[in-house]
């Protein structure tokens, strides 16, 4: 029943799409309607970027340029091309320009990256232009609809084309995105940090969304210029750029139906302001339709007077100020200003956000934590990846020696030796700034010691990326929470078990079988693994809604996903109530029974106490002492490093 | 040679406003994190702005700090508008679609107020080139060179000698401590953009004479002094002049040499560049993130 209905709309949906140019003789609709497919299709992959890594993109516009040109000058001058090679070679043309347009984005990210990318829109604009040779310069390409076995296509075959193609990127982007590799794209927005320490590097997911991405806005290029039939480089300006933002923001991030209402919306407003006396009456209806909305709003109590003032205020002036003009062209880019600021401050999550969250609708993320709980459980949820036997038993685990890290003049850790054996639970504390944090960096590969040794199973780290690292075995926790925010915790476990999957694009876009035999898995494996943590029950709940206490458990859940040797959990009771630093006992006492080494950082010295079989201290970087509990606590040097000062006959006692 | 003085010498009064802009950009990342992506728009009213009062009769040098109020004006309405909101919501892009959007309606308002042709600006000095070592150099140029450096240097010294400069420069270093020490950050914020909007219309005045003003004038000027801004470090004062000289001098070089086409390649290729290898900017210092 429940799934039904969206079925049943995508069916009406397909035959309304399929028969439309049957029912519709105008050409001129059919091309309305192909080119709003076209835009999706594009704004699909741009809600990649936008909306599920977080990056800001500005050059999308030069993407779909160089899709339409790589079309156009392969026509141009290989006029013998079959068509199907085309769309292939605009694809691979453009997502080869993603890849090279990702690398600034490895490095920067926010105003830095808006930039760069619309730097990189501007040159491919001004190369289009420039380099008449390939591509006939300001004068542009004229071409003719695709000619398929010598049959030349009519307009209505064509957007039977497009439209098979809206259909089938649509299927495809959407299983990527509700993937193992969608999830990767997510968490990266959510916390790039931690995302590496699950083992999904930063740098490979953003390059693979980028190619993704500019793969797309390739094909529409290419079916760009077959539907227009002509192509000049001042189509793939700034405003067209910021038109397509504009589309994902309005429509809705993070949802396909989001990217088609959008898409309709950037292509049907020019239309609109071409023709003042209708515009009049959507600027009205509009303007009421606000007044109305806002009314409801603030007598149900969940908006304020002075919050909704101003979009009421400025529809209604929109409204007024129609009525004014004579031409409304003239400031057609005004209005779409306009719209735009409207849209950021009072429309953030889209109309498609807008309209779930008034509905009260949610999205995939908690019938997924549904149908998980309800697969059967696996034995061994919590387990390490590699069984005791790689190493002798009595090497140590982690062989840390002279380890110095400095930060300018700052020696954050200084010539400190860590040898953590394995099995065991090994506490380290120290004051506040005393390098407990940065030990955790470094034997994660977050910050890359300045000088000295760090041995993992006998290897070296020093140096290997943190997505390495955390493949190899080490698992983390962070002292401030690190969550993918949007992501609900069994999504949040999900990214952790990034590692079990095999699949590539192909198997998820196609749900062949071992993309599916792998995907019930993990899902059955990180239900097993919330249940570890007691958090089963706000399996589908989204981890930023969720209380402190509980996301640090997630934050634990998701670590063991990594199914690691090695588990650092730093400052895991911090903010925990006292019948949760209970449980958390129990639990890190669980995780060693599994044969996992953990090394804890704690300041509630109960927690260390209880479970800890040897304890290292630190203090301003160094060393002060190590051994077993009862030992350290009883030891005069650390009471001094705690209480500071002189040692006081009192506290000895 | 000649040709190469002459070229050196116009790429340097471009790229005195190219760091005039960067400069703009500067203040505000300092004190809110966030810049204005309309500055060449800033630019392109104030120059439209001053040749309007010019033309209605008022003298030049008058019509200066008429130009700089209405900068101010229109920097804080920026401000107002586009970035507080988008602060208070803590959206992530929120400012950097708002004051694009501000922008393009800056633009587009302009062209319907003052048509879409380029318009010659009168010169305030005599359009005879001055001749320096064998090259010819326009008077306007030095204006231009001089007036960017005042005008940075003015507002270095406000920071450093008044007691409102020092709640800037306290802003600028930490927004919390500043607000907790009982600095009106958020009035901080909105004279950083004024202020970034006035150096913007300053620049526009001072370079119209050199090109035209027009409501596109500044189409690419935001990007490249955005690249200035990269290649000098957003943190570094003496990195603008030195990145605004390289970019205005490669572009000339380009434009005289391959194609005035490609003039704005060399800006932008830079600035990928600088961002793929050392996202700091060649004067400015890298931070360490910290976890």
């Amino acid at each position: 029943m429940m799934k039904s209905r969206p079925l049943l709309l995508a069916a009406i949906g397909l035959v309304v799409l399929a028969l439309f140019p049957v029912l519709v003789e105008n050409p001129y609709y059919i091309h309305l309607v192909e080119t709003i497919s076209i835009y999706a299709i594009l704004l699909f992959g741009l809600d990649i970027v936008v909306g599920y890594t977080g990056q800001v993109s500005l050059g999308h516009a030069g993407l779909f340029g160089i899709g339409a040109y790589s079309a156009g000058v392969v026509i141009m001058h290989f006029p013998d091309t079959p068509f199907v090679l085309v769309p292939i070679v605009a694809i691979a043309v453009t997502a080869l320009f993603g890849a090279v347009l990702a690398l600034p984005a490895l490095r920067v990210t926010g105003p830095y990256l808006a930039m760069v990318t619309l730097a990189f829109g501007t040159i491919i604009q001004i190369l289009i232009n420039e380099m008449d040779f390939l591509t006939n310069g300001p004068m542009g390409i004229t071409l003719s609809k695709p000619t398929v076995l010598g049959h030349e296509m009519s307009d209505r075959e064509f957007f039977w084309v497009v439209a098979f193609l809206l259909v089938a990127a649509l299927l495809v982007v959407n299983r990527i995105l509700r993937s193992h590799l969608g999830r990767a794209f997510e968490a990266l927005r959510g916390s790039p940090v931690a995302s590496d320490c699950m083992g999904v590097s930063v740098y490979r997911y953003k390059v693979y969304a980028f190619v993704v991405s500019a793969g797309l806005a390739g094909l529409a290029g290419s079916l760009y210029s077959y539907s227009e039939q002509y192509i000049s480089p001042n189509t793939y300006n700034f405003e067209l750029t910021v038109l397509f933002l504009l589309a994902i923001i309005m429509g809705g991030r993070k949802t396909r139906s989001g990217a088609l209402l959008g898409a309709t919306i950037i292509v049907m407003l020019p239309k609109l302001l071409d023709d003042i006396v209708l515009f009049r009456y959507v600027a009205v209806i509009f303007a009421a339709l606000v007044l109305v909305g806002a009314a409801i709003f603030v007598a149900k109590g969940r908006s304020t007077l002075q919050r909704v003032a101003v979009p009421v205020v400025g529809t209604i002036a929109l409204a007024g100020i129609s009525f004014v003009l004579s031409n409304i062209t003239d400031w057609r880019l005004s209005i779409f200003g306009l719209i735009t600021l409207l849209v950021v401050y009072y429309l953030q999550d889209g109309i498609v956000g807008f309209v779930r969250s008034t509905l009260g609708l949610h999205g995939h993320g908690r019938t997924d934590a549904e149908a998980a709980a309800l697969l059967p459980s696996p034995v061994d949820a919590v387990s390490t990846s590699v069984a005791a036997t790689a190493t002798p038993a009595t090497q140590d685990l982690v062989a840390a020696d002279k380890v110095l890290m400095q930060f300018g003049g700052l020696k954050a850790l200084n010539d400190v030796d860590l040898h953590v054996s394995r099995g065991t639970i090994h506490g380290l504390i120290g004051p506040n700034g005393s390098g407990k944090s940065t030990m955790m960096n470094v034997l994660t590969g977050i910050y890359v010691p300045t000088e000295g040794a760090i041995a993992f199973k006998g290897q070296s780290i020093v140096g290997k990326t943190s997505a390495r690292i955390a493949l190899a075995g080490i698992a983390r926790t962070f002292q401030n929470v690190q969550l993918f925010g949007e992501m609900t915790a069994l999504q949040n476990v999900l990214v952790g078990l990034h590692h079990t999957y095999r699949s590539n694009l192909l198997d998820v876009a196609l749900h062949l079988p071992r993309y599916r035999r792998e995907e019930r898995a993990a899902m059955a494996r990180a239900y097993a693994l919330l249940k570890f943590v007691g958090l089963e029950s706000l399996a589908g709940e989204e981890a930023r809604n969720l209380p402190y206490g509980k996301q640090r458990l997630l934050e634990i859940a998701r670590a063991l996903a990594l199914s690691p040797e090695l588990l650092l959990l730093d400052e895991p009771a911090a903010g925990l109530t006292a019948p949760d630093i209970k449980e958390l006992v129990v639990i890190i006492r669980k995780i060693r029974e599994h044969g996992i080494t953990l090394i804890l950082i704690e300041h509630h010295m109960d927690v260390v106490m209880a479970v800890c079989d040897i304890v290292t201290v630190l203090d301003f970087g160094q060393k002060i002492a190590e051994g077993t509990p009862a030992a350290v606590q009883a030891n005069p040097q650390v009471i001094k490093a705690y209480l500071g000062g002189e040692l006081d006959a009192s506290i000895a006692h | 040679m000649q040709i190469l003085t002459q070229l050196v010498f116009s790429g340097i009064a471009l790229g005195m406003i190219y760091a005039v802009i960067a400069f703009g950009y500067q203040l505000t990342f300092a004190t809110s994190d966030t810049l204005n992506f309309g500055q060449g728009e800033a630019l392109m009213l104030g120059a439209l702005v001053g040749l309007t009062l010019v033309g209605m009769g008022v003298n030049y040098w008058l019509m200066i700090p008429i130009v700089c109020v209405f900068g101010a004006i229109q920097g804080a309405v920026v401000e107002r508008i586009g970035v507080r909101p988008a602060l208070k919501i803590k959206s992530e892009f929120g400012w950097i679609m708002s004051t694009i959007a501000l922008g393009i309606i800056f633009r587009n308002v302009a062209e319907n107020v003052w048509g879409r042709d380029m318009r010659p600006f009168p010169s305030p000095l005599p359009e005879a080139p001055l001749h320096f070592l064998g090259a010819n150099v326009r008077p306007m140029e030095i204006l231009v060179a001089v007036g960017a450096i005042l005008m940075m240097a003015a507002v270095e010294l406000f920071n450093r000698r008044t007691i409102w400069g020092k709640a800037v420069v306290a802003t600028f270093n930490d927004r919390e401590a500043a607000r907790l020490m009982g600095i009106n950050t958020s009035l901080v914020i909105t004279f950083s953009y004024a202020l970034s909007s006035i150096s913007a219309a300053l620049a526009g005045v001072l370079i119209a004479p050199l090109t035209l003003a027009g409501p596109n004038m500044a189409a690419q000027l935001g990007l490249k002094a955005f690249a200035v801004a990269i290649i000098g470090g957003l943190t570094s004062g003496m990195g603008i002049i030195v990145g605004g000289i390289i970019l205005g001098i490669a572009e000339k070089l380009t434009g005289f040499y391959i194609s005035t086409g490609y003039s704005d390649v060399p800006g932008l290729v830079l600035l990928l560049i600088v961002l793929a290898v050392r996202p700091a900017g060649l004067f400015g210092k890298a931070t360490i993130k910290k976890v």
